[in-house]
């Protein structure tokens, strides 16, 4: 249990931001806290999606229940937060 | 008695070259001070400013320019200016005072250490008297904004800014110390004359001066006009200083004192003119948008001055003129969002007859920021204004201080520039900042950005009212929407999709 600050570039929207998770969080965990600095204030929210996270510039998603822990995120590192079909 | 034409006296009076013999020219002229770059004293005595004057003719000149300014102000005291003006008006002068007038007195110290180190004697020369153009202009917009601080406390910040932590005051320390402050006298009038005056002052003080006009603030236009007038002269110092450098085989070197200080300059002018042309002016009285009014000064003028001297374009040259699109754009969303966090009270601008402006301006914008404005509509207008604050911090560029941020919407390209060194990761806006990281890493290194300072614990409680407390705004300062979101009105039992014409 620590504190992991990561930074969000939310799909659709226009800034990076400081998002503070737990190093325990799953990844669906560490999503719903980025989206809830970007969804219903400046991004228009997608009934029906899931918002998956990768790496900046990666093809690839993290699985989603996977602990922050679990994967070599490091802190302070830049994730996307891409809109996807559920 | 008869005096002597200037032109006959001139040149011998200003050639106070001379040969030490108590101390070495080294250490009369130290080269981390000068930034002569190895070029020898008798090759720059060849520099000729290319507007010369005498203490007699500057001293008659700017007590006319001062008599001008002031009358203007001491007229119209009783033109309620302060009552009558748009707030999106008032809002451009805060900003302006709050980010320039310290500036100026910053920029005071650079003309001295050019008027004592500079190699050339001609360049000493002009430096004197850019030393005392500054210090005028920091007098006067110090003094200017002060009759309004009974009225409204955030004026008081034409004085407060750069004394504070806020996060735009953090950006202009960072950037006015880089530019000339830690800079050499040969880099300075690269650096602060050449490419900071000659290319970009013009957005601020020639822009707005016509904006200001239009919008009947004649004390403002008159002062900002007034100072331009002095930029435009002292601006000239840099000019014949890169003639010396490229004549004596240094292009490369003033070629990346050039590039560098032009990117640094666009962020600011970027933060500091473009809301205020696009969104803050009343519709009514915009002249040009800032993109046309960048495309004229930049593109069309600047850009000669640079090939005019032998000097190449800067590298990223095609990128920055791409931004002319949009990084203003994402300031303005910004600082509007994080507006608690600022002096002034961010103007939204986004009347529907603002946002077909910006569409035909700028096409697509309606696909891209008015994406994110749209949802900021919304929620005003479902009574939820506290989803348009922000519980977080922006992510700030570890060169220019600013938030990181792009085009959101159907163009979404935001994007991190990251680079790791010395075991420390570091954030960029684009390849520009990045690029300038750079080139002198060691310079660089050690700044902590707003967002670092959270981390490490320096700003206490750690959430807004702790940044708040941090950045020194108080109540009555802390920024607010210009209009009280009468703006939104416009919107109410408007379908979306009749909002955009």
């Amino acid at each position: 249990m620590a504190m992991f600050p990561v930074i969000s570039n939310f799909q659709y929207d226009f800034v990076l931001q400081l998002v503070p998770v737990d190093s325990e969080n799953s990844i669906d965990e560490v999503a719903a806290a980025a989206a809830y600095h970007s969804v219903g204030r400046r991004v228009a929210p997608q009934p029906g999606k899931v918002v998956r996270v990768r790496r900046q510039g990666a093809v690839e998603f993290f699985p989603r229940t996977a602990r922050l822990s679990e994967t070599d995120i490091k802190p302070m590192e830049t994730l996307e937060f891409i809109f996807c079909d559920a | 008695m008869a005096l002597l034409e200037r032109a006959e006296w001139y040149d011998i009076a200003r050639a106070t070259n001379w040969t030490p013999t108590y101390v070495t020219d080294s250490e009369l002229f130290p080269d981390v001070m000068s930034g002569a770059q190895g070029v020898s004293a008798e090759k720059w005595e060849v520099y000729d400013e290319p507007y010369k004057t005498s203490y007699p003719e500057y001293v008659r000149v700017q007590r006319e320019k001062d008599a001008g300014a002031y009358s203007v102000k001491a007229a119209l005291e009783r033109s309620r200016m302060f009552e009558n003006a748009d707030p999106g008006w008032l809002s451009i002068l805060k900003s302006h005072y709050g980010a320039i007038a310290l500036g100026e007195y910053a920029a005071m110290s650079a003309e001295a250490r050019m008027a004592r180190f500079g190699r050339a004697p001609g360049m000493r020369n002009m430096a004197t008297f850019g030393m005392l153009d500054e210090n005028r202009h920091a007098q006067l917009q110090l003094y200017f904004p002060h009759e309004h601080c009974p009225k409204d406390r955030q004026f008081d910040w034409a004085h407060k800014a750069y004394h504070s932590n806020e996060w735009g005051a953090i950006a202009a320390r960072h950037a006015f110390d880089d530019l000339f402050l830690a800079r050499s006298a040969t880099d300075i009038a690269v650096m602060l004359t050449f490419a900071f005056e000659t290319g970009f002052t013009n957005m601020q003080f020639l822009g707005l001066a016509a904006d200001a006009a239009e919008t009947g603030d004649f004390t403002f236009s008159s002062l900002i006009s007034s100072i331009q007038t002095d930029e435009s002269r002292h601006a000239q110092i840099g000019g014949p200083a890169l003639q010396v450098l490229i004549t004596n085989g240094r292009k490369a070197e003033a070629q990346k004192l050039v590039d560098m200080a032009i990117a640094r300059a666009w962020r600011i002018f970027s933060l500091l003119t473009g809301p205020a042309m696009d969104y803050y002016t009343p519709l009514e009285h915009r002249k040009q948008s800032f993109k046309e009014f960048m495309q004229e000064w930049i593109v069309g003028q600047f850009e000669r001055s640079l090939i005019d001297l032998g000097l190449d374009l800067p590298w990223y040259w095609d990128k920055m003129i791409a931004e002319f699109e949009y990084q203003h754009h994402a300031y303005h969303l910004g600082v509007w969002f994080w507006r608690p966090t600022v002096w002034w009270n961010p103007a939204a601008g986004m009347t529907p007859d603002c946002r077909d402006w910006l569409e035909e301006k700028y096409p697509g914008w309606n696909d891209t920021f008015g994406k994110c404005w749209d949802v900021i509509i919304d929620n005003l207008l479902a009574g939820k204004p506290e989803l348009t604050l922000p519980e977080t911090l922006p992510i700030v560029c570890n060169m220019n201080q600013l938030p990181i941020c792009a085009i959101p919407g159907k163009g979404w390209n935001v994007q991190d520039y990251p680079l790791d060194y010395n075991g420390r990761s570091y954030h960029f806006n684009s390849e520009i900042d990045r690029w300038i990281f750079q080139q002198d890493p060691v310079r660089y290194r050690d700044h902590m950005t707003v967002v670092d300072r959270f981390l490490a614990g320096q700003i206490q409680p750690a959430n807004l009212a702790g940044a708040l407390l941090y950045m020194d705004l108080a109540p009555g300062e802390i920024g607010s929407d210009a209009h009280q979101y009468a703006w939104v009105e416009a919107y109410r039992n408007t379908p979306r999709n009749k909002r955009i014409a």
